[in-house]
This record gives C-alpha cells, structure tokens and sequence, in this order.
C-alpha cells in the first residue's frame, strides 16, 4: 500500500473494535501511513494480531482496553493517547455488538436486543464524538464511523443492525454541519469486507456468503486492510480536507445507488 | 373505494395527529393512540392497541412518532446521557416497539406509513440526535418492508419537512419550534402540507400503491431534492 505512505505521518487515531475484521485491517493501513494507532479492544489480549500488523506495517501500536458502551474506558483511552502522544488527530469508529452477525427475528425479539446493538452503534457514536471533541478540534481532525451498505438499503435478516448502521449516517450528515465550523471532518464508510461477522457466516451459512460475492461487480469480498483501509486513511487524512458529511460505500460495487 | 380503517400513532400533536382528523373528517374509521402512551413498552402498547381496535385488524397503519425532546436544538457537547436517551434513542426503540406491535394487528396486503422529517436527508446542525433517530427509523421500515412483503404489506416513508412535522395543523405560535438553519426553499408554491400527506396515503393505500414498498416519497414542495 504505498500510496498511503506519510498520509498520516505522525498523527495519533484511535480505531475502535480493533481486534479484528475491518478494525484490525484499518488499523493496519493507518500504520502503513504512518501514524500512531490506538488499538480499542474490550480485552486488551484480543489485540495482539493488531498490534503485530500495526509493527510490520511501520507503525506504533498502542493498545488501550476501550469497550466503547463504557463511559469511563472510552474516555480514558482518549485521554491515555492524548497524553501520551500529545494530540489526537481521528478516531474510527467500528465497533459493532458482538450479535451483529445474528438474524434479528425483528416481530418476537425484546428491547434487550435492540440494546445490544445500540449501546455499540448508536450511543458509543455520540458518545465518543463528545469525548474526542476538544482533542479533535485541536488537531482540526476527523470522525470515522464505518456504516455499512445494509444502513442503507436495509436488511431482512438484520433489522436492527441496518437502524443502527443507518443511524450513524444521519448522525454523520448533522454532525459534519454542526462541527464544520470547528474544522473538525465527520464521515462514514459502508465497507463490504471480510469480517468476523462474515467468517461465522460462512461457518453458519456458507452458501449466503457465496450469494453475497456473488452479487459483487468485482466478484469477491473486500480485504480488509487493503481495500477498507486506504479509502478510511483517505478520509482522514489532509487530502481529503474538503470532504465532510459523506458515506463512501467501499463494496466493490456492490451498492451503487446512494 | 370501500372505506378502510386506520391506526394513527403519535407521540404528541403534529403531521400524525392532524392527519388523523383529516381522515376522521371524511368519515374513515381511525383509531389514534394516546399521545400519552409509553411506546417504548411492548407490553403497553400491546394492551392499548388491543383494546383501542378490538379483535379486528386494521388495514392501514401510520407511524409519526418522535419524542418531541428531539425538537430542540443543541450541540452534541451539551447534551447528557439523558438528554440524548430522550432525543435520539427513545424514538429508535418507539418505533421498534411500534412496528413490532402493529404486525399483529394490521391485515394481509395492510399499507404501513412511517411519516417522519426531511432533516436527515441534508443533516442540520444542533439536531444530530433528531437527523440520527431519524435515519434509523426510515431504514428500519426499509427492512420492515422486506421482511412483510410476504404477506403482501407494504411499508413506505412519507417527509415532510421538519416545521410541518411539528406542527401539522396547529398554529406555528402554539408551539415552540426549533431554532435551526432552514434547509432550502420550496420549488413549489407553500401550501398544506397535510394535505400533502394525505394525497400520498391515499396514493399508497390504494390498489394501484400495493407494489410500492420500501420507498421514500418526499412531501415538501421540493425543499430537499434527493440525489
């Protein structure tokens, strides 16, 4: 990944949900570029394939225990690289709930369910944003969140997962008028990547994968690291200073009717 | 047309509300929650639409229900977890709760009609927890809509745009009204915009609506012209 080299030379980010998937892949290509990657986990021990690719990337890993339904973690994962690093420059937000993978049987299923999405999606998104304000206005910095096609067009088998998704989309949209001022940038990114949720799918449903890639213009999922990670480092880095309030659908084609 | 019954949910006065007395007005059968009523507890709104209807299943369904705390404009930064509980996730889980509960009680090829503002289409500063509750619920009628196509349902969106969402018929010095940049000028000469509303209900709940679902149709004069 050349192209990424010094886009983020010495920048601090925080990339949530780290461990694995889309987070450990982008966490890698903001290494590749350069920065300082705080690695978010719940468990601090899921972050050591991370922080390996983040070291054979070029980069600094910083692994910080973050589980973003916890005030007081995702703040203080903030507050540790800001101290320790002096800056913060973009925060990625990818964490999912762990059940984002599962069906939703949306006409039986409880709030609990809901809560389980939301608490990740929906209240972490604001609540990181808050967190990371003063240290992102600073910097004149981004805000991440990784969205995904499903958030915008809507998924039967998880209806849950698309509200959240979707979401993070319309807080994006407001977001980026309400902070243009400060010069902070909000995007999203909707990847179709190889992920956890993915691998178990094609575990548990191997012929829905196969459907999956084969609705692909391009014919495959995206990789992580190599097909996520740059447009993410993209969006976050000074060449894409005039882009705010946008979702770049990274899908292979996938969705082409934003 | 034969004359069809319609559930209209609110949480408060505004676009659902004045709908409601339109369709009433007419002589349609409409049975409208309390504006009082917890829509965020299943149980509740089970016993309320129950006993509201009866045993019978209505044919039509309309969703505009926003947590009148999301109409005030403020900063990200200045909210509290409450506040934002109050302002953004209270009419995700409204909805959820509501659609959840209108599955038993709407008819095989019933119309559903989630009415909610423009704002979320361009975004607007101060009311991200409105523009972020709002795109949830709009995508989550998208998934609604896949999920109840086999019983020949349809569920689409209808915006209008945020003033008229408030206050449907009411008088604009009634209500408080957020403080917030407008999104654009109309094309179109301003006019009713329940009246609005009510053309694209009566469009989606006819024979000819039946295979639209899943969509948004944009009632505001052409505010908000959508890519």
């Amino acid at each position: 990944m050349t192209g990424l080299i010094g886009l983020m030379e010495g920048r601090v980010v925080l990339v949530t949900g780290a461990g694995a998937g889309v987070g450990r892949g982008v966490a890698a290509a903001f290494a590749s570029a350069g920065a300082i990657v705080g690695i978010g986990v719940r468990r601090p021990e899921a972050a050591s394939e991370t922080a390996e690719d983040v070291r054979a990337a070029g980069g600094i890993p910083v692994v910080l225990q973050c589980d973003v339904t916890d005030a007081v973690q995702s703040k203080a994962a903030i507050e540790q690289l800001v101290a320790d690093y002096g800056r913060l420059d973009a925060v990625v937000h990818n964490a999912v709930s762990g059940r984002s993978s599962e069906a939703t049987d949306f006409e039986n299923t409880t709030l609990a369910e809901w809560e389980d999405h939301a608490s990740v999606t929906v209240r972490a998104t604001w609540r990181l944003a808050v967190q990371a304000y003063p240290h992102l206005k600073k910097s004149q910095g981004a805000y991440l969140l990784m969205s995904s096609p499903a958030g915008i067009e809507g998924s039967e088998r998880a209806p849950f997962y698309s509200a959240v998704k979707a979401a993070q989309r319309g807080f994006v949209r407001a977001l980026a008028r309400e902070w243009g001022p400060d010069q902070i940038r909000v995007n999203s990114v909707a990847p179709l990547a190889i992920s956890p949720a993915l691998e178990n799918m094609k575990i548990l449903e191997p012929e829905r994968v196969k459907r999956i890639e084969g609705l692909v213009p391009l014919g495959r999922l995206g990789d992580p690291e190599t097909d996520i990670g740059p447009p993410s480092v993209f969006l976050c880095s000074e060449e894409a200073r005039y882009v705010t309030g946008q979702t770049l659908v990274v899908s292979g084609g996938r969705f082409t009717s934003l | 047309m034969p004359s069809l019954s319609t559930l209209v949910i609110t949480a408060g006065p505004g676009i659902g509300d004045s709908l409601a007395n339109r369709l009433r007005g007419r002589g349609d059968e409409v049975f409208l929650t309390d504006p009082a009523l917890d829509l965020t507890d299943a149980a509740t709104v089970g016993d309320s639409l129950r006993s509201l209807i009866g045993k019978k299943k209505v044919d039509n369904v309309v969703l505009a229900a926003l947590n009148p705390a999301a109409f005030q404009a403020l900063p990200i930064t200045g909210l509290s977890e409450d506040q934002w509980d109050d302002a953004a996730e209270w009419s995700m889980r409204a909805a959820f709760v509501s659609l959840q509960q209108v599955h038993e009680v709407i008819t095989d090829g019933g119309r559903v009609i989630v009415i909610l503002p423009t704002v979320a289409a361009t975004g607007v500063a101060d009311l991200v927890p409105l523009c972020t509750a709002v795109e949830a619920i709009r995508v989550m009628a998208k998934a609604v809509a896949r999920r109840w196509g086999a019983r020949s349902i349809t569920v689409n969106t209808i915006e209008v745009e945020l003033t008229a969402f408030i206050l449907g018929d009411a008088e604009a010095s009634d209500i408080e009204l957020p403080v917030v940049p407008i999104l654009g000028q109309p094309a179109l000469p301003l006019g009713s915009a329940v009246d609005d509303v009510l053309g694209l209900f009566d469009l989606l709940t006819s024979p000819s609506g039946g295979a639209v679902t899943g969509a948004l149709l944009v009632a505001d004069r052409g505010t908000v012209m959508q890519p």
